[in-house]
């Protein structure tokens, strides 16, 4: 599901643009998140009624599954009805461990003052010359999404050394590398090694792919 | 002192070329992904997780200590050249840090890091090696009841005390719970959320979900701001980074006093070293403004620096105790540690003292090796680590994400543990974008089977009785803290409302 968002939004955020006016989605695209707990709820919802019990245990297996459920729900809703009340564009100020942390908290137990949290401001200005439609480069995430996808699907019928290299040579594109013969080399030279000492040497096994019915 | 006599065992047998081998490289990794921001020493080890199975498992834990070591020690290079902390637990160092390196002290900032990073180490795996039998002696006491209010405690602890919003720490502790329940229920047998596919009776892999959220997820998010973030300057050291007697003698009681507030806190777990450090600067920052310190917040203060080095190290050598005494990981890279264990069939806690004695003395004195060997490798060399913060991005990531596809489908050869990679991955960019934790997560995965079994087995006892739960001094006490731990949270979050409202 958060599969063909991104790839719907990936076309719509390409082009740099203005100002626009903020509608009823911004600041609210976290309802994505909502979504991803629902599903998830659901699924485990269906999953433990629907389980196949064995045994005559009590509390038997349906019984944390439950538990996790309502956590679940009761989350995804509070977290909906917050994203509706307050919502929230994306800022440029620090979440320490991407929200693992109270950044007020982290605050007071520092005495932080003024000084502190003028410190980054004699860095280069973190808000970027251009604006963009969306937060998020969705061109450059659906990019790497397509190269990861097309890895899964190819590394059977090409072999690891072949599909592991045009991956590695994808996300370097992506991520902005324009030297294009140099990245397969590099790819491919990564690749081979990986196979080389990680097949040979530590025994793990990895496709050959048609390579390595030629050879 | 019979610890003292173990503790020489496991040198006897850390000490080996091998062995120290692995600690080299475990020191060498582990500096280098702290340097560079956003890998991380958690990242480190989980990409590493499945290549090392073949390891002998001491061999796999001495060099995965050492990337945890090393994570600290290299940590705080990109705050103090480039002013970006690169990880959440060198901000504290950045104040202080990047104004030494702006009035020209960088290679005196770097020092004053490795050298604090190295006293915290040492000091808190000293305590460590004296106080590990009395945890584990603690630990044996423990019933059902008491390790599921443990659990419940770090579950708790991790997603809504320390967090930024506690809806979403709690939404990332379910997440982690759902992806915990997949699979073939122990004590019953029965097939759970399965979808049929014998595959997934096994449950979904924890490098997976590890890999996947901190290694993919990264990928992604780097991905989705790469053409967007501006590029940010650094400052070039100069010179060899020493201390001369004088700085020594100022940073010494800094040292000691962060070293004070980090040891406590790896054994709670709030996540790691970022609550310690905070409290560490803001001592020493109360402290100089008593003694009317002029370079603090002017020309940088080496005892501003010094005292979050020392707790963040000294955090994560008493993290080590609590793992491998009570089983119970504080920080995402111990929950990394943990399952790392269960892969290897060893379950950290009591027995494991008692069953593995030998690769837990082993991996005990290889801490002091490592700590060694990183500070040789950091102090002469800062300026060599500081280097690799100007590795082209696109190639590091690159190499990233071959790397995660690689460790996880090594770990059954299964194209469906690839898409699950993929999803999990999304999942991961998702609670980047909107700030959701992801320790909760990990901690959910790796500690949820072990509460679902012990709540059933405590319920099953007093055939129902809930009361069971609180029935013991030990889980009274542990709810007790929870409760209050989580009513200061709240006035916390609620004050800092109502003055942003005015």
């Amino acid at each position: 599901m958060s599969i063909t968002q991104n790839q719907a939004d990936a076309e719509a955020g390409t082009e740099p643009q203005g100002k626009h006016k903020p509608g009823f989605g911004t600041g609210r695209s976290e309802f994505v998140v909502v979504a991803v707990l629902y599903t998830v709820a659901i699924f485990l919802t269906i999953g433990t009624v629907t389980m196949n019990v064995q045994g005559k245990s009590a509390p038997g297996p349906q019984f944390f599954p439950v538990i996790v459920c309502i956590v679940l729900y009761l989350v995804a809703t509070l977290l909906a009805i917050q994203i509706l009340r307050t919502p929230k564009v994306p800022d440029n100020s620090i979440h320490p461990g991407s929200g693992q942390f109270s950044a007020d908290m982290l605050h007071d137990l520092g005495h932080l003052g003024r000084e502190e949290d003028g410190t980054f401001d004699d860095a280069p200005p973190q808000t970027p010359v251009k604006t963009w439609k969306t937060y998020s480069d969705w061109r450059t995430v659906g990019l790497m999404l397509g190269g990861v996808v097309a890895f899964v699907l190819l590394l059977e019928p090409l072999g690891w050394i072949i599909s592991a290299a045009a991956l590695f040579w994808l996300v370097a594109y992506a991520l902005g590398s324009r030297r294009t013969i140099f990245d397969i080399g590099v790819g491919l030279l990564f690749s081979s090694v990986i196979q080389l000492a990680f097949g040979a040497a530590l025994g793990l096994s990895l496709p050959s792919g048609f390579v390595g019915g030629i050879l | 002192m019979e610890q003292l006599e173990l503790l020489m065992g496991g040198f006897a047998s850390a000490l080996t070329p091998i062995n120290l081998l692995w600690v080299l490289i475990g020191a060498l990794l582990g500096t280098a992904v702290g340097v560079v921001p956003g890998l991380g020493s958690a990242m480190a080890v989980a990409l590493l997780l499945p290549v090392t199975f073949s390891l002998e498992p001491t061999a796999a834990f001495i060099m995965f200590a050492g990337i945890y070591f090393g994570g600290l020690f290299g940590d705080s290079t990109s705050g103090i050249l480039l002013n970006t902390p690169g990880h959440s637990s060198a901000i504290a160092s950045t104040f202080e840090g990047h104004r030494m390196a702006k009035s020209g002290q960088a290679a005196k900032a770097l020092a004053t890091c490795a050298i604090g990073a190295f006293i915290g180490g040492l000091i808190a795996t000293t305590l460590v090696v004296f106080f590990a039998p009395t945890l584990v002696k603690m630990a044996t006491v423990f019933g059902p009841a008491e390790y599921f209010a443990l659990a419940v405690f770090a579950f708790m602890a991790i997603s809504a005390v320390v967090s930024e919003s506690v809806i979403r720490g709690i939404a990332a502790l379910g997440l982690g719970l759902a992806l915990a329940l997949v699979g073939i229920d122990g004590p019953s047998g029965t097939a759970r959320f399965t979808l049929g596919m014998p595959q997934l009776f096994d449950g979904i892999s924890v490098i997976v979900i590890t890999v996947g959220l901190l290694a993919l997820g990264e990928v992604f998010h780097v991905a989705s701001r790469i053409h967007r973030d501006p590029v940010v300057s650094r400052i070039e050291t100069k010179g060899r980074a020493r201390l001369n007697l004088t700085d020594f003698r100022k940073a010494l009681p800094a040292w000691l006093r962060g070293t004070a507030f980090g040891a406590p806190f790896g054994l709670i777990p709030a996540g790691g070293a970022e609550v310690p450090t905070f409290l560490a600067y803001g001592t020493e920052k109360q402290l100089a403004k008593r003694r009317n310190d002029p370079e603090f917040g002017t020309t940088g203060s080496i005892r501003g620096l010094a005292a979050p080095e020392a707790a963040a190290n000294a955090t994560a050598g008493t993290a080590m105790g609590a793992l491998l005494a009570l089983g119970l990981p504080t920080s995402a890279t111990a929950a990394i540690m943990l399952a790392a264990f269960q892969q290897y069939g060893m379950q950290p806690g009591p027995l494991l003292f008692e069953r593995s004695g030998n690769l837990v003395w082993a991996l005990l004195a290889s801490l002091f090796i490592g700590l060694v060997i990183l500070v040789m490798i950091n102090i002469p060399f800062a300026s060599v680590w500081a280097k690799l913060l100007s590795i082209p991005k696109h190639y590091l990531y690159a190499g990233i994400t071959v790397f995660s596809m690689l460790g996880v489908y090594a770990v059954s050869s299964a194209v469906l543990d690839l898409w699950l990679l993929i999803g999990i991955g999304l999942i991961g960019f998702l609670m980047r974008r909107y700030n959701i934790p992801l320790a909760p997560v990990l901690i959910a995965v790796i500690l949820g089977p072990m509460a679902e079994t012990e709540l059933r087995r405590a319920l099953a006892v007093s055939e129902g009785d809930l009361g069971i739960l609180v029935d013991s001094p030990i889980t009274t006490t542990l709810y007790l803290v929870l409760a209050a731990a989580l009513t200061l949270s709240a006035v916390q979050h609620l004050r800092h409302r109502a003055s942003r409202k005015r």
